[in-house]
């Protein structure tokens, strides 16, 4: 019997599987494991065209370089407020739309749509918005005799931080009033007949029992924070000065404006297994504070 | 009390998100003078819809939405294809290194789009697909997140439907397309939308892996433009209200499968 025709009903099975697996098998070789592989040995790499051996000598520039170093900072700055911000208003908005409110739907369609926007759109929008001169929220304040802002300039990381937040809060808001809707009436009514207060409710029952959503929101805010992109390229140019540079947008200035993809991709490295490391800690800290429910 | 307390809370929230979008709205339709005057002009005197004209004729914008179309569309489309029948395999075959395959593929998704960038744009510029739609697709043919989604959605279709298919000497594809496909519909549906808005609305590949103007896609052209003429706002708003509508409109009309979907992709 041909080696093509199996003989057994498992192995015709098994035949099936790869066949219809097959594109899928080329796909993520070729643009996840070889692109992987070759970030990785590109990182090895220094000179223009990335073709001379360097050995770790890119990453011990990366570890000594001050500017890595600060951009390191400034996306773990903004990511620490994008994630406590995604929690904590998300949190808060869920439990206020999580009551028997008439209009809740457009409440709810209203917070979600700044997610769907590009962030292109964020950008340009809010950079229009707060540039000092000609933005209309200066203008409007001159108008009405108040004093001018200058956020971009004063607290530009806070600023694109929170820009995010007004993007991304809405859709932490969806995962929360999911997260709330899943905890039985119950165990609220039977806490009230025991005399806790709200407070204690709050902190007793709704805050452990979504301890599960909580640490998806934290995962996925991490992940998203550390490697944004747009607000930098966009909003602030990285500046002023070195003010929000941060990580991807260093890693893409160093690629495709300096055109050092050796150390370009040693950073890369460098940030997923930062990236890398936070996910599973938080992961492995999430496990553990599950087991007491 | 408590009530007007949380109506207050949601409507300054909910100002605060649509405020902006509506601004950007105001702001496509104003002069240039109006976008400048000293007093913010609220609501244009005499709305400007030539100003959409007017992009046409400084950028290749007709290009930027041709692109997206393609490129969001298309990609949309192999996702579509692709994930169900992936999900499929691994919802219901037995056969070897069955879960190294499933394990190798759920790690794909701790890669985060800007490792993979520099080595892409390497192998992009050594195929000569810089400036084209196979060098915009090829990177999202198919994702992890998509085929997990697909893959828990096929897992309760009970088996003695593909036994009993089977026996009636049905095509181990045809199981597929005929028994299989058509009860994912409304996860289907679910991970079109996603896949569409987030590719209609992503910024860093395109930017990466185009060149010339005529080969971008709205928010990269839109960005560049804005670039190029950046005080020229009206048109940067009524560039950024073309970018919106679709996705605007596709939300308007799917709003409650949009949250479902989100709530879906959250709790596993």
């Amino acid at each position: 019997m041909s080696v093509l025709r199996p003989r057994t009903l498992s192995a015709r099975y098994a035949r099936t599987a790869y066949l219809f697996l097959l594109p899928a098998i080329l796909f993520f070789a070729a643009f996840f494991y070889v692109p992987i592989g070759n970030v990785v040995s590109t990182s090895l790499m220094s000179g223009p065209s990335a073709d001379r051996f360097t050995g770790l000598g890119n990453y011990a520039q990366a570890l000594s370089d001050p500017a890595v170093r600060h951009s390191f900072l400034v996306t773990a700055g903004f990511a620490l407020i994008v994630v406590a911000g995604s929690i904590v208003l998300g949190l808060g908005l869920a439990m206020a739309l999580d009551q028997p409110l008439r209009g809740r739907v457009a409440f709810r369609v209203m917070l979600l749509v700044p997610y769907l926007t590009s962030v292109a759109i964020v950008g340009l929008l809010w950079r229009n918005i707060l540039d000092p001169e000609l933005g209309v929220l200066n203008r409007t304040l001159v108008a009405l005799g108040l004093p001018e802002q200058q956020w971009l300039n004063t607290s530009p990381l806070l600023t694109i931080a929170a820009v995010t937040l007004w993007q991304n809060v809405g859709y932490t808001m969806v995962l929360f009033l999911a997260g709330l809707q899943g905890i039985p009436e119950t165990f609220h009514e039977a806490a009230k007949i025991d005399g806790a207060d709200a407070w204690h409710r709050f902190w007793r029952i709704t805050l452990p029992l979504l301890a599960p959503t909580t640490l998806f929101v934290s995962v996925m805010a991490v992940i998203s924070g550390l490697q944004a992109f747009g607000q930098a390229y966009i909003i602030t140019n990285g500046g002023p000065g070195d003010a929000t540079d941060l990580s991807v947008f260093h890693i893409f200035n160093v690629a495709f404006r300096a055109r050092d993809f050796g150390y370009a991709s040693a950073q890369s490295v460098l940030l997923l297994i930062v990236i890398v490391a936070f996910t599973l800690i938080q992961l492995r800290a999430g496990r553990r504070g599950e087991v007491q429910y | 009390m408590r009530r007007a307390l949380l109506y207050t809370l949601l409507a300054v929230a909910s100002l605060v998100m649509v405020l902006p979008l509506l601004y950007m709205l105001s702001l496509s339709l104003q002069t240039e003078a109006e976008t400048l005057s000293a007093e913010a002009v609220v609501w244009p005197e005499s709305p400007q819809w030539g100003n959409y004209a007017e992009l046409f004729t400084r950028a290749p914008f007709g290009n930027f939405i041709v692109n997206s179309l393609v490129v969001a569309g298309g990609i949309t489309l192999a996702h579509l294809l692709f994930d169900p029948l992936v999900g499929y395999v691994f919802a219901k075959f037995r056969f070897p290194l069955r879960n190294t395959l499933f394990v190798a593929l759920l790690a794909t998704l701790m890669v985060p789009f800007f490792v993979r960038m520099i080595p892409l744009y390497v192998l992009m510029a050594h195929l000569g697909w810089i400036n084209t739609y196979q060098g915009l697709i090829t990177p999202f043919l198919m994702d992890a997140f998509g085929i997990f989604l697909m893959r828990q959605f096929i897992q309760p279709i009970p088996d003695d439907l593909i036994h009993a298919a089977r026996i009636d000497g049905a095509s181990e594809f045809a199981i597929y397309r005929r028994i299989i496909l058509p009860q994912t519909r409304p996860a289907l549906a679910v991970l079109g939308l996603f896949t569409f808005v987030f590719q209609w609305n992503e910024f860093l590949w395109p930017l990466v892996a185009t060149t010339t103007p005529e080969m971008r896609t709205i928010p990269v052209g839109l960005t560049l433009f804005n670039q190029e003429y950046f005080t020229l706002w009206h048109l940067t708003a009524a560039g950024s209200v073309i970018l919106f509508v679709p996705t605007a409109v596709l939300f308007i009309v799917t709003q409650r499968y949009f949250v479902r979907g989100i709530a879906l992709t959250g709790l596993r």
